[in-house]
């Protein structure tokens, strides 16, 4: 039971409080009312969208499968995993989470550009990766998986490890048990895993112009092409933009309406 | 309670020494059974009873020791079978079913596991279930069912793979009273009916007494006492199992006179037999309480000091610390009229021929 709260906390308290919710809220506002919604068809038909939309969701699928695929086991060692080495690379993986993106750029054309600790060896075979697709793949799964093996992991270790025990003794081996019973039960969380990462992968925009570049069709996604229309016609950016909130409110609405409760 | 099955070349049973450290503690516990019994195992919590059974399972690897069961070698110390190679069940004290499968499909996962077609395997969890007194709730998912009733799809579930071992890790500690003694003697009804060797994990007494052939009690990893219910109830051999069966035990040296000193230095008179090292028993029924010194003879009486009083139905148990610590069952009339507080002293009166002793 909670007590009402009396009138000076709630003076001292709900001040700040409401000017916190309007920072939030207003720019959110703003877009709205700015927004021309009769032009907003004919702008997302400008020809630089179509290329940018399916560069968009192209290289974001690719990253919510390289989650998937790659971050899910992962996620399974690392909640199994009882060895102090783990919390340090739990600790690594919430670097990408906090670098600023540019900075994350920057490594990732240390890592693959051309004089790069490996693109120097991948050079010589005619493999160039930065400012092209793959580099924005790179980028995005950089800023990405985290958010998905973290959210993944978070599911996994609420398993009762003694299912597991009661599953082998009734004669199904460990990877019977994994496809029958443990990926069943944290299905939930790997959704919302992927949900987040494909969300925070579609917003990326440090990473990919420092290290991807911003050439139309090949690595200016979505939010390159606001930034770029900004400048030469600013009621496309804001079209654009309003479809990139419209989507993140749906990705949340399905989190809140099926997973987070 | 059945007599342990002779079946005739003596591999059927359970014969067992499982030697493992885990955490602070180093267990060493011999266990033999025959098929068809019931082994209760009581002890301490942290006494390494769970830490058996899950070695037992094959979940935990034996340090040394054997696992030998229906005269296959399970865990010879250098050869282990896993979990889903042995002929185990297993059942836990929350149930842990299988929270997104069906009630059917949860007795269903060991028979489809070990390779029996869907279909059979349904057949199979379905007389499960039945035999549980649950044919109706098949389709039932784990949530809608009470807790007694998760707790019997989790023995179905256990049965459904015929084990030779049958492993019960507290599977009524989750339970509310009643739901407990009725889910107690729905498991005994079922347990009559199954063949192989059971080993039941329990901190109930009870549960021990009604389920149980033989008990072995485990405390900090060894085996302190085993025998019948009958024996153990008449003849405790440690602080702990006296405990359980609730009656007053003491380690004590005895002369020739009737006389037990015990180790915290107090007299005890009997009339039983007295030389040498032996266990006393006192029954907590067998108790008086006084204010003032009680007259006659042959008795015991010691003042002692008021620790605890808690009530119990119609009537207390008063525990009582000196030289020779003792809990009395009394009325709740005598509670009252002797004004007995914590703290306070009173007369604890007991006949010589009420205290037993046995030689340790």
């Amino acid at each position: 039971m909670r007590y009402a709260a009396g009138w000076r906390s709630r003076v001292a308290l709900g001040v700040p409080a409401a000017l916190a919710l309007l920072l939030l809220v207003i720019p959110l506002v703003a877009l709205l009312v700015r927004a021309d919604w009769a032009r907003i068809p004919s702008d997302l038909a400008t020809p630089t969208v179509l290329p940018a939309l399916r560069l968009s969701l192209t290289t974001t699928s690719v990253t919510a499968v390289l989650c998937l695929v790659l971050g899910t086991p992962l996620a399974w060692f690392l909640a199994r995993s009882e060895h102090r080495a783990t919390s340090w690379v739990r600790a690594l993986l919430t670097v990408p989470l906090v670098l600023p993106p540019v900075v994350g750029g920057v490594a990732l054309l240390m890592a693959w550009g051309r004089n790069g600790v490996i693109g120097q060896h991948l050079a010589p075979l005619g493999i160039q990766i930065p400012f092209t697709t793959v580099a924005v793949v790179l980028a995005e799964t950089f800023v990405a998986m985290p958010f998905d093996v973290l959210a993944v992991e978070g599911a996994m270790r609420g398993l009762d490890p003694r299912l597991e025990s009661v599953a082998r003794t009734l004669g199904a081996s460990d990877l019977r048990y994994l496809r029958t019973v443990g990926i069943p039960l944290v299905l939930p969380g790997i959704a919302s895993g992927l949900a987040l990462a494909w969300a925070r992968a579609l917003g990326e925009f440090g990473a990919t112009i420092t290290f991807a570049g911003n050439f139309q069709g090949r690595t200016q996604t979505l939010p390159l092409l606001v930034y770029v229309e900004l400048e030469r016609d600013p009621q496309v950016a804001i079209s654009i933009s309003i479809m990139l909130l419209a989507v993140s409110v749906l990705v949340l609405g399905v989190l809140r309406g099926r997973w987070l409760r | 309670m059945r007599p342990p099955v002779d079946d005739g070349h003596g591999g059927e049973g359970l014969d067992a020494r499982v030697r493992l450290s885990r955490g602070a503690i180093e267990v060493d516990v011999p266990l033999t059974a025959a098929a068809g019994q019931v082994i209760g195992v009581l002890g301490p919590n942290g006494g390494g009873k769970t830490t058996t059974v899950l070695a037992l399972a094959g979940v935990l690897p034996l340090a040394g020791g054997h696992v030998r069961v229906g005269g296959n070698v399970w865990d010879d110390g250098r050869h282990r079978l896993a979990p889903e190679q042995r002929r185990v069940g297993l059942m836990l004290a929350d149930s842990l079913l299988f929270p997104h499968l069906r009630a059917v499909d949860n007795v269903a996962y060991g028979p489809r596991s070990r390779g029996t077609d869907r279909h059979r395997s349904r057949e199979r969890a379905r007389l499960e279930l039945e035999r549980v007194g649950l044919g109706d709730r098949a389709a039932s998912r784990p949530h809608e069912l009470s807790s007694g009733q998760r707790a019997r799809v989790a023995l179905a579930r256990a049965l459904a793979t015929d084990p030779a071992l049958l492993l019960l890790d507290e599977p009524l500690a989750a339970l509310d009273p009643d739901t407990r003694a009725r889910t107690r003697s729905d498991i005994a009804a079922r347990l009559t009916a199954y063949d192989g060797v059971t080993v039941l994990v329990t901190d109930d007494p009870l549960d021990a007494l009604t389920l149980a052939d033989h008990l072995v009690f485990i405390e900090d990893g060894r085996v302190t006492q085993t025998g019948t219910p009958a024996e153990v109830l008449s003849e405790p051999r440690s602080a702990y199992v006296g405990t359980v069966v609730g009656l007053n035990l003491y380690a004590a040296q005895g002369d020739s006179h009737g006389h037990v000193h015990t180790a915290t230095g107090g007299l005890i008179v009997t009339t039983s037999p007295t030389e040498g090292a032996v266990w006393a028993t006192i029954p907590p029924s067998a108790v008086s309480l006084h204010l003032h010194a009680p007259e006659g003879s042959p008795r015991n009486a010691w003042r002692l000091r008021i620790a605890s009083v808690t009530m119990q139905g119609q009537s207390a148990r008063v525990g009582l610390v000196g030289d020779v610590p003792l809990t009395a069952e009394v009325t709740l009339e005598s509670v009252t009229a002797l004004g007995l507080q914590v703290g306070h002293d009173v007369w604890a009166a007991v006949k010589a021929t009420e205290v037993r002793t046995y030689p340790r």
